[in-house]
Order: structure tokens, then C-alpha cells, then sequence
């Protein structure tokens, strides 16, 4: 690990201009993703900013029926708060599909959003790889690939993105809250993280400096009827081959509206929305759900060894919206 | 003399053989007090790193170490230049560089170590070594290993008459099966703390299966006496066959030596599963050949195990292999060859089952397959070729001892199925990740029976040495037991303390740490140090007895005969009634005896039949395993392992009842989940983030039945029971697998991906 | 840095702590309590587990500065003075330790279970253990020990 400095500053104000000091500034949150990565010499900062004591661990409830998380709400707690069970039970279930209990109780909202890829290439540092060396290569095109990305990929990188909580959070099309070097803003999902292209060493569209401070997910009545459903190979604490958010809203029999997003098969979150618009005001049955996927799931193009991900993902959507169905 | 009350009646020791006795380290463990091999310090003290290979296979160019030397808190810097002995170690040849000079052979291995006042110092210092390598191309395909005549041996075993029991076969049923490399994942990293000693030896506070073996190949590194290197058994965090080979030993005891501190060494994970050998993988191929009324004609296998860069104890993984690779039945022809290679992958060796495992998972897999084509059950066609005493194995041994291997079958076949539970998304195939509400669930059975050897086979002289003492001191009566047992979590200092409570009658038993001041226990492997340990502890007591009833005699003018210990004194062997206390009888001084058991003799096999009566006795478990696959998915839920098995006399039925439970999670991680991924000779997933092994969500009950059948030839008729679970469990899982979705699945482990999709079309029990 | 801490309710002080230590180099180095373990340092394996402010976390993930001002509680700090906790007395009387690697923190994480749920139910107990890994047991007796404990916690608070 190469040496950095620490620092703990009072606010976000002060957090982004200490970020701005060092050329390799990072934000540390619950430590779960980064220390790991610092320990593995993939993350190499020179100063750390500690942003988990910052005043942004609550959860709100605003009068509408939305809500305002903020980024160093522990994992653990916003899968267990009433609102997020009761009304968006497919969030609550990304976060408790995901990872462990010690690992939720640390993790913060913003740096869950954050993770890198858990692609083993990126993860060893006697590899080449684009992501942590630009130009050096990705090795998984050719390589070791049956868990990496069918969607969205490039020449220069396979890589998918490991968080869970951002599926369901793409699905919901929340609004991530930045405080930045040039004041506030907000970016939404998806939105907030790029696909790989030719610049896979970055990850999301944050600049640097910038702090997610929160995020505020809208209310969305019918998704009350969501679900989250995980394909891994291990009954807990494995990164999803493909996983499926989806809420559906059926009145008569017809899809009114949807939100379906998918995981473990790209760069980013994966927001189906060719799905969403070849669902809407179709009728609600499996024939209506398995030409949506089609429709999401021809833009997929698989590597040698990862083509199973297409009916497997078509499968776990299918199940899902036939299950909010009814 | 003192006249004592005699009025007292012993009622027997407790926590004696046959009981649930608690370990003696268990308070030590709960509390956070037992000393790992990674939690010893020393003032002034450093901390050792070492340099690996990037590099599968190349030649050194340029090592320069100056600059790591250059940097504050280093203290010393070794290369393979440094090492004062021999240059290279192994338990069964001497072919592994303690660090590389000229050429690397796999990923991972040592390059170079050095010794800093911080970990990260040392770490750091690691990236300022200038190593220049010049890649070369790697062999990694074990077939052309094989074709270029990179073998490490070949073992070739001929019983019966082949070509008349091919006439006689009615059916034929060949497969090819494979077998991924597994890791034992013990959880305490290689680590330990070497101190140089003022007479310029050292002392090596290390996790070990054997210390002797182990001090054999350090004094020779370091160019010592083996007098002058002292090994002690540190705080062992698991083993399973991943200690049998050195990891930190020599490392630690250069750095000592060299800069004349005490100096600790402790892996990381991925450094552990670079620094340690790895379970052999496997290309099987097994034919059966049957008559149609469902008799094992003859059964042929080729067997060809990777056993990556060195020799390792890869010359014995492909015998054992070899051993059993016809099964638990009674084949009259048999025609086995085994070959394990050398090529640049990651070292292979011993690992839980040794061998046994791959061939016990090719045969049972065959045997469900060659069930099909006769149309029979496969559990009715296991049982009607179940070896028993006196079957003639393909070495031409016939088998003694108990063999209950139909008995086991049909305890298997009379345990009711588990029933269908409520729904429960937690219990689906998927568990928490709701990926399954029950669509595509099918149900599958699959069984399967798996023979080990106990012991060392093939004519290996083995033995175990115990020194015991009884002693009175101001807690009482005690019995001091010593060995060199390695304690890494099976339970053997509990069983050493309990034979001495049974033996000499008194509760408390101190069992002191293992080091090489005691005599050669032996290894801690091949499921021998109840049997062989606790055959020389029962000695040591026996001859301690001897003396001390022999002085109680003289003092009370009573025959020896007709006295007895039990309940700390001297007691009338027909009443119990005590008749000395061991205070007097020990008033001139403790007794202590040394005892070294050996096992019977065995044999070697012939090089070019394979005939010998190779092995000390046989151990046998079956496993039922019931799942429940999400054909569409892929993904499996275990509902319930059910297993019977033959533990002999069980020294500790809480302790042997663990061994199953655990050898069984880990069939079951290798049949599901459990594999080192290497490619082009580099390893991808050398993390429990990428290796995956059972949680406790992908663990189910296991169910078991044991038959206490004690051994004619054993202390107290024990039998190994730590690897036969771990045979059986993978291709009894595979086969329920095969049940459930109709699908060859010719490959362990078996990922979502193999059965995702593929499985619909098939119906069950159609392949 | 130095870094001020409680840990088993002694107020400590670790003096020159680099910035890249870990709560648990912290605890193991620095603090002579070596009961936490460091089976992985990846906080995939658990048994480095302790309690920070009364909520258990990977002590390996932790950054030490992150530790400043807090609570923490190690398997060390379970029993009360020579009276083990119920969950260790079950662990080591039920066989769910062998090699005792994992051990100490499947301790704290079941400690903490029992702690909030008084009478687990099974699946209870596999999901708040599965970020435990135990290489030795198979997890049967483990299961054993948690529900004894729990058991004999209800009647002991009855």
C-alpha cells in the first residue's frame, strides 16, 4: 500500500476542497470496497477523505412518498427502514442479496454506488488491464469472461458492475445528490455511471472532487409490487451472474407501467428500456413479459464463454414480471 | 507411610475413550487466548515477506536487490543466491527452489524474502526488488505434458483376466470425467515466528501436519544439524493436506538467521493460495463392464492428474488414486493407469483424500451411468457389488477388517426421503436471492460409496512415538501425555487426553505442546493419528501402569493382577475399592514411559502389475444426497446430505460426528462451487471473493448413521474417519445433480452456467 | 496518527499508527488482543468480526483512523471476566470449534444475533452466519451451539 494521508474534514464543503488538494484524493465511506482495493494495490490514493462521520446518515421521508437517503446511510439500515420495505421492497431485497451482514452494517449508500468491478483481471495487479492501466490491455476478452458483461461492453473492456442496490436504484431512476467543486447538482440513474468505451478507467460521470452526498429516490406507488431477484453461484455472499429490479404496474389485465433494470451483465446498471417500452400497454401475460426481454436482450452480445447470460436473463425477467403479474 | 482414608470406591474417569470429552484448547479458542502460528510476537522482532512470480513459466534475468535493502526498516534482503544448504526441498523428492534462481516454473513461486520493522515495510521493500523475468512459454495442457514425457509417475495396476471378463461383459458403459482444482482454504494463513538461538541454531514456531518431516527439510536448507533446528507446533488453523508441504519454514528461519531477530512471517489470502499446493485436478476415464444381471465384470481406468511445477506428494496422489479407482465393489478384472505430469501450473498435492477423491468421484459417476444402461437402480446395483471382507482388490490385497459396504447402502436406502417443505424462498435454489418461487424446481437422489486406506500404504514405515507421566502435584493426580501430533483442529489432543484418563484413571491430563523434542509422531494426514498416536499414548499409559501398580504392589503386598487405577488412586481391580492413593504410590517420584507404535507391515506394489499387499486397512462411507435444482437457472439447493459411514470405535463420537460434517461441506463445495480457475498457468481467483467455498446457507443438515464396528487390528478398534466423507459426498451430489435434470455433467464443480438452459429438454433419468 | 479508542471498555491509545492499518492490525498490533483473526483481510470470511459502536463489522475493512472515538468490542471482551458467555460456553460443549480459526468471529456475529433476536429460527441463523466462513465443521455443530445459547439466554432472562 503506498503511503497517503488521512483526513476526517467537518463538512461537504471542506471534504471537496481537501479532495481538490491531492491529485489522487479519494472519499472514504464504509472502507468495505476501498481498503480491500488499497490493500490489493488496485486503489492507489495519496489522501484519503473520510466522509463517514459527515452528517448525511439519515433517512427521510418527504411528504409525497419519496425519499432523501443520505450517502453514508449504512446498508443495513436503509434495507431495514419501514418506507423502504413497505414500499420498494425490491431495493430493500438488492441490499440484503448483497454481500454480508458485517459488510452491509459498514457500507455506506454512496460508496455501494461506487464499487468497482470485481472482475479478476482488475482485481490482480500483475494483470494488464484497462481499467487500472489505461492502454494496457483487457485480458478478459479473450480470457477468463463467464461472469463478465453481455451488454454495453467494448473493445477495451468486459468488466460489469458489482452493486446490487444500484439495479434497484436504476430501476427507480433515483437522483444521486453531488456536491462538487462548482456547488450542487444532481445526476440521475441511470445516468450516474458510463459505459465502458474507451475511457474504462472511469467509471461513473463524477468529476473530480465531487461528493454524493444522498440521493433522492420518488415516490412510485406501484412499486409497492417490485422485486429483486439474484442468479449467483453460491446461496449468499456471491456477485450476481444476472439479476433482475422490477416493478409492474397491471390494471385490467395490461401493463401500464414498468420499471426493470438489470445487473451482472454490464458496466453500469442496466436500465431495459427498449423492455419498459415494448411492455407498456401490452397485456400482462408471459408471452407479453419474454418479447420485452427479447426486445431488451438483442442488443446483447456475448463473449465466447458468457453467452448463457442471455436466456438466463431473459428466464429471471420473465419470472419476475410474470410473478408482480400476477 | 502415611495411612490415608481408604474407604473410597473409584466410579470410573470421565471424559474418558468414548466420550464426548470437550477439547482441551476449547476455552483457549472461545476466548481469543490460543496462539495462532500468526499471532506470535517477540521484542525486536521483524516481519518477513516474500517476492513471487508474476510469471507461470521464465528465466530470471536480473534480480537486484539493492534498492529493497536501501530502504529504511529493511533489514535483510535473500535471494535463492543466500540459502546456506540445499537449494531445494520436498517431502518425497527434493525439487522445489526455497527461492528461485535462474528460472521460475509456476505462478506464485518464491523469488526472494525479506525482513522489515512493518509489514507494509516489507511489502514495500518487495516492490523495489528490480526482478527481470523472460517469459517462457508455459505447459499447461497435463495431455501434453503426458505426450512429452513430463511425467512424474506412472502407476499401472493389472487384476484378473481382462480379456475373458470383456467376453463376458454384456454392457459396457464408458465416461470421461473431470475433476477442477480445489483448494483447502483453511482459514489461518501460512504463518509463523522463527528465533535464532545463541548456539546459531533456530527455533520455528510454525503450523505443521508434521513437525519431523518438516525439521528433515529445513536443517538440510540451512545447512544445519537437524539437532540444531528446533520445530514447534504453533496454533494450526486448519490443514486438510495444505501443511503437509513447507510454506514460510525456511523463509522465516533465512531472515532469523541472517539478521539475528526474531523474524514473523504471515501470508495474506491470495498469497495462501499461491504459497501452498493445491488438490490435484482430474481427467478420468472409467469403462465398466457388466453382465446384464448387473454384475462388475472388469473395470478399466485412466487416470491423468496435474501435478503442476514440483514433485510435491503428487508420487503418491496418483497411487492412491490408482488404489481405488475400481471402487468399493468386488471387480474381478481390472486394468487402472495413472499418471500424474509436471507442468508450469500451480504445484498439486496432498489435500483430504488424497487421490481417492478424483477416482472416487470418475467410478461412482460411471457407476450411475452404467445403472442406466442396464436399467438397474443404481442404489440395488451398488449394493450387489458392495466388496466385503475378502474381496480381492486390483493390487491382489484381499480386504480385512470390517467392510460393511452393502450395510452402509441399505442404512442409506432405509432413511425416509426428506420431505417437501413449505414453500420458503429462503429454501430454494438461490436462497436470498428470491431467484426462484419454485418454477423449473426439480427434485434429484443421487448416492454414492467411497473406499479409502488408513495409514500409509505401499510399505512406508510408519510409527508414532507418546511419552506419558504420572505425577501428583499440588492439583492432585495428573497424567502428562507428549507428542508430536499435530493438533490442526481435528481433535487428536483430546483423544491423547483421553485415552490417558481411560488408561490410567485420572482426570486430569495435560497434553503438552507438540515440538520436535518429542519423538516422531508422524503426520497428521492420511486419517492415521488417532489410530497411530493414540496407539503409542495407550502404550506410554500401559507401560506407566505396569510401574506404578507393580510399586503399589510391592508396597501393599497384593499382586499387581489384582489392582487397577481409576479415579486418581490405586483400586482393587474387583471392587473399585481404592487401596492407595497415587500420592503414595508415586512418593518415590513420577513415572513416565515412552512407547512407539507401529502399524503391520505393508508392501509396495509392483511397477509393472501393481500387486502388493499395500495397505494397513480400509475405511468406508456413503452419502445420499437429495437436491433441488432450478432447472432454468442453474442454481442448486443441497435439501439434505444423508450419510453412513464406519467409524470403528469412536474415541470421541462428538469429534468423529464434526470430521463427517466437515469433510462433507467440503464434497460438496467441490461438487458445486470449488475451483481454482488457472489459465495459461496464472491463477485467476486466489480470493474467497473468486473462490468460492459452502456458506452456511449452502451447507444442509447431514444426516447421519454410523456403524461402530471396531477393528481387529486398532487401539481400541478405531478406524480414520476424517477423508472417507470427503470421497463420497462429490459424486453423490453430481449424481443427484444428473437425477434432477437428466444432463451428463461430466465436470466438477458444476456452475449455474453447466445446467442453466440445458436441462429442460432433457427429462430425468433419460441420459 | 494516534488514534484514541475503546475497546472492551478500556479506553486505549495506539501511538505512530500508520494510516493504512486496519482496525484489526490496530487491535492485533498495537493493542495486544489478537483475538480477532485475519483469516482473509478482504471481509469475506468474517472472522475478524467485531463490534464497532455495538453494530458488528470486518475489523479488517475498517480504516484505523475510522476508529477514532469509537466503541469496539472483541471476542476478547464476550466474557465476563472468567464466566464465558453463554455462546462460547455452547460453542466449545457442542463441538462447534475445531480448528477455532473462524471461531472468534462467528462469536461476536452470533452474539449479536441472539442479542437482537432472543429466539432465532434456523433460517434466522444461516442468514446472519453466512458471512462466516468455517472451513472445519461443516457448520452443523455451529448451528447447534447458536441455538443452545440462545435457548439457555431466554431461560436464564425468563
Amino acid at each position: 500500500m503506498r503511503p497517503f494521508a488521512y483526513r476526517r474534514p467537518a463538512d461537504a464543503r471542506a471534504a471537496v476542497e481537501a479532495a481538490l488538494d491531492a491529485p489522487r484524493a479519494m472519499y472514504l465511506g464504509g472502507g468495505t470496497n476501498l481498503v480491500d482495493l488499497m490493500r490489493l494495490g488496485v486503489a492507489e490514493p495519496d489522501l484519503l477523505v473520510d466522509v463517514a462521520g459527515l452528517p448525511y446518515d439519515t433517512i427521510r421521508e418527504t411528504g409525497d412518498g419519496g425519499l432523501e437517503i443520505g450517502g453514508a446511510v449504512r446498508n443495513s439500515d436503509l434495507a431495514a427502514h419501514p418506507a423502504v420495505r413497505r414500499d420498494r421492497p425490491m431495493l430493500a431485497q438488492a441490499l440484503l442479496s448483497a454481500a454480508s451482514g458485517q459488510i452491509r452494517n459498514a457500507a455506506t449508500v454512496a460508496g455501494n454506488l461506487l464499487q468497482r468491478t470485481r472482475c479478476a483481471y482488475f482485481q490482480d495487479v500483475s494483470k494488464p488491464c484497462n481499467k487500472r492501466i489505461p492502454g494496457s490491455g483487457c485480458p478478459a476478452i479473450e480470457g477468463d469472461h463467464y461472469n463478465l458483461a453481455i451488454l454495453g461492453h467494448s473493445a477495451h473492456c468486459v468488466a460489469t458492475h458489482p452493486s446490487d442496490m444500484a439495479v434497484a436504484l436504476t430501476a427507480f431512476g433515483a437522483a444521486v445528490h453531488v456536491e462538487g467543486p462548482g456547488g450542487r447538482r444532481e445526476i440521475g440513474m441511470p445516468g450516474l455511471h458510463r459505459l465502458p468505451g474507451d475511457r474504462p478507467e472511469v467509471d461513473t460521470v463524477l468529476d473530480p472532487g465531487d461528493l454524493i452526498t444522498g440521493l433522492t429516490v420518488r415516490p412510485l406507488p406501484f412499486a409497492a409490487r417490485s422485486r429483486y431477484r439474484k442468479v449467483r453461484e453460491r446461496a449468499s455472499f456471491a456477485f450476481a451472474l444476472v439479476s433482475v429490479a422490477a416493478a409492474l404496474d397491471v390494471e385490467d389485465g395490461t401493463v401500464r407501467d414498468c420499471r426493470v433494470a438489470l445487473g451482472g451483465v454490464a458496466h453500469a446498471p442496466w436500465r431495459a428500456e427498449r423492455l419498459e417500452e415494448a411492455l407498456r400497454g401490452r397485456p400482462a401475460t408471459e408471452g407479453s413479459y419474454a418479447e420485452a426481454a427479447d426486445a431488451e436482450l438483442d442488443l446483447a452480445e456475448p463473449l465466447r464463454d458468457n453467452a448463457y447470460k442471455i436466456p438466463l436473463a431473459r428466464k429471471v425477467i420473465v419470472r419476475t414480471l410474470a410473478e408482480l403479474g400476477g | 507411610m502415611s495411612t490415608m482414608t481408604t474407604r473410597r470406591t473409584a466410579r470410573g474417569t470421565a471424559q474418558g475413550v468414548g466420550a464426548s470429552a470437550p477439547r482441551p484448547d476449547g476455552r483457549a479458542k472461545v476466548t481469543g487466548r490460543f496462539a495462532y502460528s500468526s499471532d506470535l510476537r517477540r521484542d525486536g522482532m521483524l516481519w518477513g515477506a516474500t517476492l513471487r512470480s508474476p510469471h507461470p513459466h521464465a528465466l530470471i534475468r536480473r534480480l537486484d536487490v539493492t534498492p529493497a535493502l536501501a530502504l529504511p526498516g529493511v533489514h535483510a534482503v535473500l535471494t535463492g543466491e543466500d540459502v546456506p544448504g540445499s537449494r531445494t526441498y520436498g517431502m518425497k523428492v527434493s525439487d522445489q527452489p526455497v527461492l528461485a534462481t535462474g528460472v521460475v516454473r509456476h505462478h506464485g513461486e518464491p523469488v526472494a524474502v525479506v525482513a522489515a520493522d512493518h509489514p507494509e515495510t516489507a511489502r514495500r521493500a518487495l516492490r523495489l526488488i528490480r526482478a527481470e523475468y523472460e517469459p517462457l512459454a508455459p505447459l499447461t495442457d497435463p495431455e501434453a505434458a503426458l505426450a512429452a514425457g513430463s511425467l512424474v509417475r506412472h502407476v499401472r495396476i493389472r487384476h484378473g483376466d481382462l480379456a475373458a471378463a470383456r467376453e463376458r461383459a454384456e454392457v459396457v458403459v464408458a465416461g470421461e470425467y473431470e475433476v477442477g482444482m480445489q483448494d483447502q482454504a483453511f482459514l489461518g494463513p501460512e504463518s509463523g515466528l522463527a528465533v535464532p538461538l545463541p548456539d546459531g541454531g533456530v527455533e520455528l514456531h510454525v503450523s505443521s501436519q508434521w513437525l519431523h518431516t518438516d525439521r528433515r527439510q529445513v536443517a538440510a536448507c540451512l545447512g544445519l544439524p537437524e539437532e540444531r533446528v528446533r520445530l514447534v507446533l504453533a496454533g494450526v488453523g486448519g490443514a486438510f493436506g495444505g501443511r503437509e508441504d513447507l510454506s514460510v519454514h525456511v523463509h522465516a528461519c533465512l531472515l532469523a538467521l541472517r539478521t539475528g531477530r526474531p523474524v514473523a512471517m504471515s501470508y495474506g489470502r491470495e498469497e495462501s493460495f499461491l504459497g501452498h499446493v493445491h488438490r490435484h485436478p482430474a481427467r478420468l476415464r472409467i469403462e465398466h463392464g457388466a453382465t446384464r444381471d448387473g454384475r462388475i465384470a472388469y473395470v478399466t481406468a485412466r487416470l491423468l492428474l496435474d501435478g503442476g511445477a514440483y514433485t510435491s506428494t503428487s508420487p503418491v496422489v496418483i497411487a492412491n488414486a490408482c488404489y481405488f479407482a475400481a471402487g468399493a465393489y468386488e471387480v474381478p478384472a481390472a486394468a487402472i493407469d495413472g499418471y500424474t505430469v509436471f507442468t508450469n501450473n500451480p504445484p498439486c498435492g496432498a489435500m483430504r483424500g488424497f487421490g481417492a477423491v478424483q477416482s472416487c468421484y470418475g467410478v461412482e459417476s460411471n457407476l450411475d451411468r452404467l445403472a442406466a444402461a442396464l436399467g438397474a437402480d443404481p442404489l440395488d446395483l451398488r449394493i450387489r457389488n458392495a466388496m466385503r471382507p475378502g474381496t480381492i482388490l486390483p493390487t491382489g490385497q484381499a480386504v480385512d477388517g470390517p467392510a460393511p459396504v452393502a450395510e452402509l447402502l441399505r442404512r442409506l436406502a432405509a432413511r425416509p426421503l426428506p420431505p417437501r417443505e413449505p414453500y420458503d424462498p429462503r429454501a430454494m435454489p438461490g436462497g436470498v436471492g428470491n431467484a426462484t418461487r419454485g418454477e423449473s424446481v426439480r427434485r434429484g437422489v443421487g448416492y454414492a460409496v467411497g473406499v479409502k486406506a488408513i495409514g500409509y500404504s505401499g510399505g512406508v514405515d510408519d510409527g508414532s512415538v507418546a511419552r506419558v507421566t504420572l505425577a501428583v502435584d499440588a492439583g492432585g493426580p495428573v497424567a502428562r501425555v507428549r507428542s508430536a501430533a499435530a493438533e490442526c483442529g481435528q481433535g487428536i489432543v483430546t483423544v491423547q487426553a483421553q485415552i490417558a484418563r481411560t488408561e490410567l484413571g485420572v482426570e486430569r491430563v495435560e497434553v503438552l505442546g507438540a515440538d520436535t523434542g518429542a519423538g516422531d509422531a508422524g503426520s497428521s494426514s492420511a486419517s492415521r493419528q488417532t489410530w497411530m498416536t493414540g496407539g503409542a499414548v495407550r502404550g506410554a499409559c500401559a507401560a506407566v501402569r505396569e510401574r506404578v501398580l507393580g510399586r503399589a504392589a510391592a508396597l501393599l503386598g497384593t499382586p499387581a493382577g489384582a489392582l487397577a487405577l481409576d479415579g486418581g488412586a490405586i483400586v482393587r481391580a474387583d471392587t473399585g475399592e481404592v487401596a492407595l492413593e497415587l500420592e503414595e504410590a508415586l512418593a518415590g517420584g513420577e513415572i513416565t514411559a515412552e512407547h512407539e507404535y507401529r502399524h503391520r507391515p505393508t508392501t509396495g506394489i509392483d511397477p509393472e502389475t501393481g500387486q502388493g499387499d499395500a495397505h494397513v486397512a480400509f475405511a468406508f462411507a456413503a452419502h445420499r444426497a437429495v437436491v433441488d435444482v432450478d432447472v432454468e437457472l442453474g442454481l442448486v439447493r443441497v435439501v439434505e446430505m444423508a450419510t453412513a459411514q464406519d467409524v470403528g470405535t469412536a474415541i470421541n463420537p462428538l469429534a468423529v460426528e464434526g470430521q463427517i460434517e466437515g469433510g462433507t461441506a467440503q464434497g460438496l463445495g467441490l461438487a458445486l462451487m470449488e475451483e481454482m480457475r488457472v489459465e495459461d498457468g496464472r491463477v485467476l481467483n486466489p480470493s474467497f471473493t473468486d473462490y468460492l467455498i459452502p456458506t452456511i446457507l449452502d451447507m444442509p443438515p447431514v444426516r447421519m448413521d454410523l456403524l461402530h464396528l471396531p477393528h481387529p487390528d486398532s487401539p481400541y478398534g478405531v478406524n480414520g474417519v476424517g477423508e472417507p466423507p470427503s470421497l463420497s459426498s462429490t459424486p453423490a451430489v453430481a449424481n443427484a445433480l444428473r437425477n434432477a435434470t437428466g444432463l451428463d455433467l461430466p465436470r466438477v464443480p458444476v456452475r449455474p452456467e453447466h445446467i442453466a438452459g440445458r436441462a429442460e429438454e432433457v427429462r430425468p433419468g433419460t441420459t | 496518527m494516534r488514534v484514541n479508542f475503546t475497546v472492551n471498555g478500556v479506553e486505549q491509545t495506539a501511538d505512530d499508527v500508520w494510516e493504512g492499518e486496519s482496525l484489526l492490525y490496530v487491535l492485533r498490533e498495537r493493542v495486544g488482543l489478537p483475538g480477532s483473526k485475519n483469516a482473509c483481510e478482504q471481509g469475506e470470511c468474517g472472522s475478524c468480526t467485531v463490534y464497532l459502536d455495538g453494530t458488528p463489522v470486518c475489523a479488517c475493512l475498517v480504516a484505523a483512523g475510522q476508529a477514532e472515538g469509537r466503541e469496539v468490542r472483541t471476542v476478547e471482551g464476550l466474557a465476563d471476566g472468567e464466566r464465558l458467555d453463554p455462546i462460547q460456553e455452547a460453542f466449545v460443549e457442542c463441538g462447534a470449534v475445531q480448528c477455532g480459526f473462524c471461531t472468534p468471529g462467528l462469536l461476536v456475529q452470533a452474539h449479536d444475533l441472539i442479542e437482537r433476536v432472543p429466539e432465532p429460527s434456523d433460517p434466522e441463523i444461516r442468514e446472519a452466519l453466512a458471512g462466516n466462513l468455517c472451513r472445519c465443521t461443516g457448520y452443523e455443530k455451529i448451528l447447534d451451539a447458536v441455538r443452545l445459547a440462545a435457548a439457555r439466554k431466554a431461560e436464564a432472562g425468563r
